[in-house]
C-alpha cells in the first residue's frame, strides 16, 4: 500500500507544475554553482600552482648570505585546496590561503578571497551546498505543504481512508513519494558532482569517498528532516494555505534566522578573541625570552653566562660553535613557544565558537548540517588549523636548520659567513599532509549526531500526526 | 450487511444520534431521509469510522467499526456529494490508484469495463479530471465500488446538484449494484429518488429514526406528504 502510495504521488508530483518549474531552477542553479566553483579552482589552483613555483624559485635563487638572513628573507607556506571545496567554501574565504613563514616571528595567514571580492559577497556565494542547504528546503515546502492538507480541502482524504487506508502507511507514503521525485531530480546531479567535484582538491585525501559518503548521508538526513516536517505540518493543518504559512515561517527561520541568531548567541556564550589584545600578549611574553638581535637583552646577557659556564669559558669566541647561532636557535625555540601557546588557545576558543555553534543546531538543523558540511568538505575552522599548525611547524624546522648550520658551520664571531644554494635546497617545499579521519570524525560526530536526532523526532512527529490526522477528518 | 446498535454520539452538548437502530440487509436500498442536522452524515461517519461513537455501536458485515475500522472500511465502498479525484490523473487513473488501495487488482481493459458499466466511456475515462462534471465524478465514484466488490455502499447527497438525466443513470447503477447484493445506506433529501430507488426509508429527527417506512408503503402514499407530516411541518 506505502508503495502504491508512493508512486502515485511521485507521479503528481512529476506532472506537478511548481515541481517541473522549481526543479528546473534548482537544476540550472546547482548546474551554474558546480561549474563556477570549478572555474574558480582551477583558478585558486593555477595561481597558486604560479606562486608556489616563483617562491621556490625565489628561495633557491636568493643568493649566497648567511643563513640565518635567509631566515629574514623567509618563504611561503600556501595552503592546498580542500578536499571539496568547490562544493562548499566553508570558511576559506575568511581565513587566507598562504602563510608568510620568517625569522623570530610566526604570521597570520593573508590573501583571504573575500578582500579580493566586491561587495556583493555579503548575499553569499552561489555554491552547492548553499543550493542544497537553503533552495531544497524550500521546493521541499512547495511540493509538501499540499501533500495532506490539499488532500482534506479536496475531499481525497475522506475517500482514502474510507478504503480503510491507513493514516500513517498514507503518510509515509507521502513522505517516500515527494522524496523520490526530489532523488529523481538530485541523485544524478549529485553523482556528476561528486565525481567532477571530487578530483579538484589539490590535497589528495585518502578518505575522499569517504567524506563524499557522509556528506550524501548528512544532507540526506537534513533534507529528509524537512521532508518528514513539512509532511507533518501538513498533515495536521486544515488548509494548504496555513501548512504553507508555516512552512514558510519555518523555512525562514532555519535557513535565514537561525544562523544569525546563532551567531549573536554564540558570541554571547563563547566571545571571539580581540586581535589587539592577542597581539599583546603575545608582545608582552615574547620580551621575558632572548632578543638575539639586542646585545643589550638582559635574558641575552643571562643566556650567555650560563652558556659560557657550562662550557668552562671566559669568552664566546672561545666557544667550539658560533655563539650567534646557538642564540637564534634558543630565541627561536622560545618565541615558537610563546607563539604556540597563544595560538593553541586562539584556536581552541575559535574551535569552541564551532562546537557551540554545532550546539545551535538543537534550534534549527541547517546549522547542524553546516557544521558537518564543511568538516567533511575540508574547509571548517579545523582544517584551516590544520594547515597553520603544519606551516608552522614547518617554519620552525625551516630555521633550525638554518640555525644549527649558522652555529656548526660558522666560525665564532664570523660575520662575514655565507652559503647558498645546497643549503637552500636541503629545505624541502611545503607539503601539508591530509587530516586523519579520526581527526576529520571528531569535528562532524556531533553535527551528525545532531542531524540524526532531528531525524527521528521529525519521523516521530510524522507519526503523531498521522495517528492525529484520523481524528480531524470529520 | 450495515446495523447500527443503540448509536450514540454527542457533539458537545448537542445530541446527533439518540441510540439509532438501523439494519440494511444485502441488495437493500435504503433511504435516510431527515432535514440538516437530523444526523444523516454523522450516521455516514459512524459507519466509516471517522467519528468514535460515545455509545452503542456501528456493525458492518459483523465487524463493529470502532473496534476494528480498517477491515470494517473494506468492506464500504464511500460515496460523497461530490466524489473527491486527483485532478493531474485521468479518470481511469483515479480508478487505479482508488481501486488498489481498496484492494482491487485490475488491468487497464478491466478498468475501462468497470468505467464502462458505470457510464463513462473510453475517451472520457482518459482524460484528466479536472475536466469532469458531477455526474462523470459519480461515475468513477460508482466504478471504484464494483472495483472494490464492496459489500455495502455509504452514499451522502448522492445526487445533489445532478442534472435528472445524471440523476436517472445514477439510480440505474444504484439499483444495478443492489441487485448484486450490496446493501445500500443513502443520506439524501432527494425524497424523488429515494421514492424511486429505495427499498426502505426512514425519517430521522433529531437523532433517532422517527418513521420507517417499506417499499410498498410509500409506493402507495406520497412520500413527500408523509415526510412532511413526520415533520410536524
Amino acid at each position: 500500500m506505502i508503495l502504491t502510495i508512493a508512486l502515485k504521488e511521485l507521479r503528481d508530483t512529476w506532472r506537478d507544475g511548481r515541481f517541473r518549474i522549481g526543479g528546473t531552477l534548482l537544476v540550472v542553479l546547482l548546474i551554474v554553482s558546480g561549474v563556477l566553483a570549478w572555474q574558480q579552482n582551477e583558478r585558486t589552483r593555477a595561481e597558486r600552482d604560479a606562486a608556489t613555483e616563483l617562491d621556490r624559485r625565489n628561495w633557491l635563487e636568493q643568493g649566497e648570505k648567511n643563513s640565518h638572513s635567509a631566515g629574514h628573507y623567509g618563504l611561503y607556506a600556501f595552503k592546498p585546496t580542500a578536499p571539496l571545496a568547490a562544493f562548499d567554501r566553508g570558511v576559506e574565504p575568511y581565513v587566507g590561503s598562504s602563510v608568510f613563514l620568517e625569522a623570530h616571528r610566526r604570521n597570520a595567514t593573508s590573501f583571504l578571497p573575500a578582500q579580493d571580492a566586491t561587495n556583493m559577497r555579503r548575499f553569499g556565494e552561489l555554491t552547492a551546498s548553499l543550493s542544497l542547504q537553503i533552495l531544497v528546503p524550500l521546493l521541499i515546502v512547495l511540493l509538501a505543504f499540499g501533500a495532506l492538507a490539499a488532500e482534506r480541502e479536496r475531499g481525497t482524504l475522506r475517500q482514502l481512508l474510507s478504503l480503510g487506508v491507513d493514516p500513517v502507511q498514507l503518510v509515509v507514503g507521502k513522505f517516500l513519494g515527494i522524496a523520490l521525485a526530489l532523488a529523481l531530480l538530485l541523485v544524478p546531479l549529485i553523482a556528476v558532482g561528486a565525481w567532477l567535484l571530487s578530483g579538484t582538491g589539490e590535497a589528495g585525501d585518502p578518505n575522499l569517498t569517504r567524506r563524499i559518503l557522509f556528506l550524501i548521508g548528512a544532507y540526506g538526513l537534513y533534507l529528509g528532516t524537512f521532508l518528514a516536517i513539512a509532511v507533518a505540518v501538513s498533515a495536521r493543518c486544515r488548509t494548504g494555505r496555513g501548512a504553507l504559512a508555516l512552512l514558510l515561517g519555518l523555512w525562514a527561520f532555519n535557513c535565514v534566522l537561525a544562523p544569525r541568531l546563532a551567531t549573536d548567541l554564540v558570541e554571547q556564550w563563547v566571545p571571539t578573541p580581540q586581535l589587539a589584545e592577542f597581539d599583546a600578549a603575545i608582545a608582552a611574553d615574547l620580551k621575558k625570552g632572548i632578543d638575539g638581535h639586542d646585545s643589550r637583552d638582559v635574558h641575552l646577557q643571562k643566556f650567555t653566562q650560563e652558556t659560557l659556564a657550562k662550557h668552562g669559558k671566559q669568552n664566546v669566541m672561545e666557544l667550539p660553535f658560533n655563539f650567534n647561532g646557538l642564540v637564534m636557535l634558543e630565541s627561536e625555540k622560545f618565541s615558537s613557544e610563546v607563539y604556540g601557546h597563544h595560538y593553541a588557545r586562539m584556536w581552541d576558543q575559535l574551535e569552541a565558537q564551532d562546537r557551540a555553534t554545532t550546539l545551535t543546531g538543537a534550534l534549527a538543523p541547517m546549522l547542524a548540517l553546516r557544521t558537518a558540511s564543511m568538516a567533511l568538505s575540508g574547509t571548517d575552522l579545523s582544517q584551516h588549523r590544520h594547515f597553520a599548525d603544519a606551516s608552522e611547524r614547518h617554519r620552525m624546522e625551516f630555521m633550525r636548520v638554518l640555525n644549527e648550520d649558522l652555529m656548526k658551520n660558522a666560525r665564532p664571531g664570523d660575520h662575514g659567513y655565507r652559503v647558498g644554494r645546497t643549503l637552500w635546497e636541503q629545505l624541502p617545499p611545503f607539503v601539508l599532509a591530509p587530516r586523519e579521519w579520526d581527526a576529520v570524525w571528531t569535528s562532524v560526530a556531533a553535527a551528525l549526531g545532531i542531524l540524526g536526532a532531528w531525524f527521528a523526532g521529525s519521523f516521530l512527529w510524522l507519526y503523531m500526526s498521522a495517528r492525529r490526522m484520523r481524528l480531524e477528518v470529520a | 450487511m450495515l446495523e447500527a446498535k443503540q448509536l450514540q454520539k454527542r457533539f458537545q452538548d448537542k445530541t446527533a444520534l439518540d441510540k439509532l437502530n438501523l439494519k440494511v440487509e444485502p441488495g437493500e436500498i435504503y433511504a435516510l431521509l431527515g432535514p440538516n442536522g437530523a444526523g444523516k452524515t454523522t450516521t455516514i461517519n459512524l459507519f466509516l469510522g471517522f467519528l468514535t461513537p460515545d455509545g452503542g455501536e456501528a456493525l458492518v458485515d459483523g465487524i463493529s467499526v470502532a473496534a476494528d475500522p480498517v477491515a470494517a472500511r473494506r468492506k464500504i465502498a464511500y460515496i460523497p456529494e461530490q466524489v473527491a479525484l486527483y485532478p493531474r490523473f485521468s479518470g481511469v487513473e483515479n480508478l487505479e490508484y482508488f481501486s488498489r488501495l481498496g484492494g482491487g487488482r485490475h488491468s487497464r481493459a478491466e478498468l475501462h469495463a468497470l468505467l464502462e458499466r458505470a457510464g463513462l466511456k473510453s475517451d472520457a475515462a482518459e482524460r484528466m479530471v479536472g475536466t469532469y462534471s458531477k455526474g462523470m465524478r459519480q461515475k468513477v465514484g460508482i466504478a471504484l465500488a464494483l472495483a472494490t466488490g464492496a459489500k455495502a455502499l455509504l452514499l451522502d447527497e448522492p445526487t445533489s446538484g445532478l442534472d435528472p438525466a445524471a440523476s436517472h443513470e445514477f439510480s440505474r447503477l444504484l439499483r444495478q449494484l443492489a441487485g448484486e447484493k450490496v446493501a445500500i445506506l443513502m443520506a439524501t433529501h432527494d425524497l424523488f429518488r429515494a421514492r424511486e430507488d429505495a427499498t426502505r426509508v426512514g425519517i430521522l429527527l433529531k437523532g433517532r429514526i422517527a418513521s420507517e417506512y417499506h417499499r410498498d408503503e410509500f409506493q402507495s402514499r406520497d412520500l413527500e406528504k408523509l415526510y412532511l407530516e413526520r415533520l410536524g411541518a
